[in-house]
């Protein structure tokens, strides 16, 4: 069910009734779960049993976990553990009849659990969390990337080959990436690790935990939620003010403009343009890549704006995930404005326990470097999300060295190095839309090699992304108070339904993020 | 990983507005959304040419048709059809409205679409013929929808069809008809919102059938392909005249009888009218009409009968049998007149210009007809 359609619509009508209705009671919590799942399921009921299985595992998991030690040695048993582990998927996978897969995973289910209750330590609870976490996610994500890749291996070495992902799966079954996988597994994952870290306490309701895991407004594209910020406010009811409504109508509304105004006018000729590489000149390719560059930016935060409004109206504030990412002064500014609830996860979760920015040079580097290049794994795989992920990297650890620069530190216009920033992160967006390394290496090529041609981009389409630039750029500038004047506020309101009532498309284009 | 600047306030998106700013700008959006199609009328003029019919291309313009019902004087009668009554092989002024109005001597209207059938005339009359009440209104029965179940769609097999957007989207349930809820409920919306309707017309008229973003980006159908929109302005298609059209009239190719295409007769298979999804339609349709006050005479056929085998032809008049017995039944006057000689047939239900000419004479002599026109 996608937020821009009328069903979204209807459905947001009933669940928001109904909670009204409820409010009052102790059902008001499973209404939301009931309303999730109903979300969910509209795009493919099995995809229930997978948001169900990390929910109940990582519940679970946390109510073993504070059961345990904190730290037991587990010395031989830990050897014992992944043989036994090794072989339960080797022996699940020789089963006959195409269940090979099915019994592979039930098998490492139930060993990685029996070895849990075994090892009895918080940070054994934490490893299975993960573990188990991630091979859901690595399965259905990066398994056929990973076959593939080892395949060609095999073959140069002259080794048989490995069965492909889709032969894993059960007879009938349909190998898909379920949607928000990437999501909500990390979401799911955060709790168990803030727990670990003491950083939370363990949820006693299952049906709460459940509604965190899954609250329907960001369970597909985020903003990833932490335990800390979302939990908390499942604890109690509600209290929805007039503010919070017309707040969560003023998200919703300029979410579904970026996402139907915008971003679905953009596509087409990033498609147009990407599709046909070989027969583009240098300004078309350049163009669509500054379309591109917008198309998800408008794509990506009008979803987060449509969960944030959505959430809003029944009471719930969810964590801004974008602020104005293009007018960025450096790369590290980027990242705090961009995806902000992925980055700070990886920032958190992975760039800090690495060491983060305490550490001498080198090894600063390579944790920049660690965090992006899993970052740019984390939306999909491919070599052109690992080189995109690598030259965010490269760029941050460049940004810091311009930044010793006094020149550049000090002299050197803000608005030469926002320029700068939006180039370069158009150059790596070239990584990230392209279909392979080889065509975004074409791309850049054509992009300074060929001669002018017309890039046939509707003036109309230019027209409304520079606005929408330069809007931004008066946000950020002492002129702010004028734009949040009523009169101004009011008629861009007006400006932006009418717009979409005359020209937005019919049918609704699903968001870019929903594959990953 | 580092914060640089002051984070902004909570939202990225500055138009907040508060309670009562919602309501202002939701008045005055609710009001330019409902004040623009009228004020547009008077922007864009509407002067029909004299036996005015809705140009083909803008058959999917149900605005402009119901604005067209709209500015018809009060003693005009409409004659309501689907491409027989428009007119599918001759020009506008050969159509059956034209001859009526010549044998008749009274102001008939072409209020005919081309490509409607039944199921989708009952939603233009529900939610675009309102301008039908209270007044005379002739209804022509194309019975060639019956004719077997894929014209009636009844196959469970997806069929692409005119006029989606004007078939009943939930119930009855059409089994062709698969497409999605979503789709189902913004067709269902914009035929009962006036301002969605005009938001069609705007793009039936200036935008090649295509909302305004789209158009600017669509190519010219060639290989390479260009984009001529790019930085072009809309040009409209003429509302109130058709563009000269090769395919139409008495110098057309097309413009001749079936026999010269095809020879032998054909088996049709024929639905019965228990089952029947268009003739179920046509009832609601003539009841709808009939319940908001027209004065309604149905005029049944005539099909092709010179092309249909005799088993087929048996089930024909036995099908228009029970259609006017049905009409004559519920109060409503009807006319079956004879099947047209077979040189002035296109195909099996489109008669060719002295085919309407030679319907509107005998329509004319018929005593219900006469007296349903006061005559």
């Amino acid at each position: 069910m996608l937020f821009h359609t009328w069903t979204f619509f209807i459905f947001f009508i009933v669940t928001i009734v109904g909670f009204w209705a409820l409010r009052p009671t102790r059902f008001w919590l499973h209404w939301i779960l009931l309303a999730s799942a109903v979300f969910y399921g509209w795009w493919h009921p099995y995809y229930l049993l997978l948001v169900f299985y990390s929910t109940a595992l990582d519940y679970f998991i946390v109510d073993w976990m504070e059961r345990g030690p904190r730290l037991a040695k587990p010395g031989w048993r830990l050897s014992a553990s992944v043989v036994v582990l090794v072989g339960a998927v080797v022996v699940g996978l020789m089963a006959p009849g195409g269940w090979g897969g099915l019994a592979a995973a039930v098998g490492f289910f139930a060993v990685v659990l029996a070895v849990g209750h075994w090892l009895r330590s918080r940070r054994a609870w934490l490893w299975i969390s993960i573990i188990n976490n991630l091979s859901v996610l690595v399965f259905f994500k990066y398994a056929g990337f990973a076959i593939e890749n080892l395949n060609t291996l095999l073959a140069r070495l002259g080794a048989g080959q490995l069965p492909s992902a889709e032969s894993l799966m059960p007879p009938g079954w349909e190998y898909v990436l379920p949607v928000g996988i990437s999501f909500y597994t990390f979401q799911s994952m955060s709790y168990t690790i803030d727990f670990y870290r003491g950083i939370i306490a363990r949820e006693p309701s299952f049906v709460r935990f459940a509604a965190f895991v899954t609250f329907f407004p960001q369970l597909v594209a985020g903003p990833i939620e932490r335990a800390k910020n979302l939990l908390p406010q499942f604890a109690k009811i509600p209290r929805v003010t007039l503010a919070d409504v017309s707040d969560g109508a003023s998200l919703f509304l300029v979410g579904l403009f970026k996402k139907v105004a915008l971003a679905n006018y953009l596509g087409p000729y990033v498609d147009r343009v990407y599709g046909d590489v070989a027969t583009q000149g240098g300004a078309a390719l350049a163009l669509a890549t500054f379309a591109f560059g917008w198309q998800i930016y408008f794509d990506f935060s009008g979803y987060t704006d449509m969960a944030r409004g959505a959430a809003r109206c029944m009471g719930f504030r969810l964590m801004l995930n974008f602020r104005n990412p293009y007018l960025a002064v450096s790369l590290a500014d980027f990242w705090s404005r961009w995806h902000i609830s992925l980055s700070t996860w990886f920032r958190d979760y992975v760039y800090i326990p690495l060491g983060g920015s305490r550490v001498g040079s080198i090894k600063l580097w390579r944790n920049l470097l660690i965090t992006f290049v899993v970052s740019g794994l984390w939306h999909g795989a491919a070599w052109t999300f690992l080189i995109w992920g690598m030259l965010h990297g490269l760029g941050l650890i460049a940004n810091r060295g311009l930044e010793q620069v006094a020149w550049w530190r000090d002299r050197c216009p803000r608005l030469a190095k926002r320029l700068a920033v939006f180039a370069f992160v158009c150059f790596a967006w070239v990584f990230f839309r392209a279909e392979s390394l080889g065509q975004a290496v074409e791309i850049l090529q054509r992009i300074f090699t060929t001669g002018w041609a017309d890039p046939q981009m509707p003036l109309l389409l230019l027209l409304l992304v520079v606005s929408v630039w330069v809007y931004q750029f008066v946000y950020e500038s002492p002129l702010r108070g004028w734009l949040e004047k009523p009169v101004v506020k009011v008629g861009l309101a007006v400006a932006m339904i009418l717009w979409m009532l005359l020209f937005a498309p019919a049918g609704g284009e699903p968001f870019i993020y929903f594959q990953f | 990983m580092t914060h640089e600047t002051k984070p902004t306030p909570d939202d990225s998106a500055a138009v907040q507005l508060s309670a009562r700013q919602w309501l202002c700008a939701l008045g005055l959006s609710l009001g330019f959304a409902w004040l623009l199609p009228e004020a547009w009328t008077a922007f864009e003029s509407l002067a029909p040419v004299p036996h005015y019919r809705v140009p083909y291309e803008l058959s999917n313009d149900y605005w402009l048709y119901e604005r067209w019902l709209d500015q018809l004087p009060p003693d005009a009668i409409p004659v309501v059809g689907d491409s027989v009554v428009w007119g599918e092989y001759t020009a506008h002024d050969g159509t059956l409205s034209r001859f009526l109005g010549d044998a008749t001597g009274k102001p008939f209207a072409n209020a005919g679409i081309n490509g409607l059938y039944p199921l989708a005339l009952w939603g233009l009359v529900e939610h675009h013929g309102g301008a039908l009440a209270n007044r005379r209104v002739l209804l022509h029965c194309n019975l060639l929808w019956m004719s077997d179940p894929e014209a009636d769609m009844q196959l469970a097999k997806e069929q692409v069809f005119n006029h989606p957007a004007l078939v009943p989207q939930f119930t009855p349930r059409i089994p062709c008809y698969r497409v999605d809820t979503d789709t189902r409920l913004g067709r269902a919306l914009e035929r009962r919102l006036e301002p969605l309707s005009w938001v069609r017309h705007l793009q039936q008229t200036y935008f090649g059938q295509k909302p305004a973003p789209e158009w600017t980006l669509a190519d010219d159908g060639k290989f390479p392909p260009t984009y001529p929109n790019t930085y072009r302005l809309p040009v409209g298609v003429p509302l109130s005249a058709e563009l000269p059209s090769a395919k139409r009239g008495l110098a057309s190719e097309r413009h001749k009888a079936w026999s010269a295409n095809q020879s032998g007769q054909v088996n049709m298979e024929w639905v019965t009218p228990e089952s029947s999804l268009q003739w179920q339609a046509f009832r609601r349709l003539a009841k709808r009409l009939q319940g908001r006050g027209s004065d309604l005479l149905v005029v049944v056929g005539p099909l092709n009968e010179h092309m249909m085998n005799d088993a087929t032809r048996e089930k024909y008049l036995g099908f228009r049998i029970t259609v006017a017995a049905w009409l004559s039944a519920e109060g409503i006057r009807v006319v079956v007149p004879e099947a047209l000689p077979s040189d002035e047939f296109a195909d099996a239900s489109h008669p060719l210009t002295q085919g309407y000419e030679r319907l509107a004479k005998r329509l004319a002599a018929a005593p219900v007809f006469q007296s349903w026109l006061g005559q």
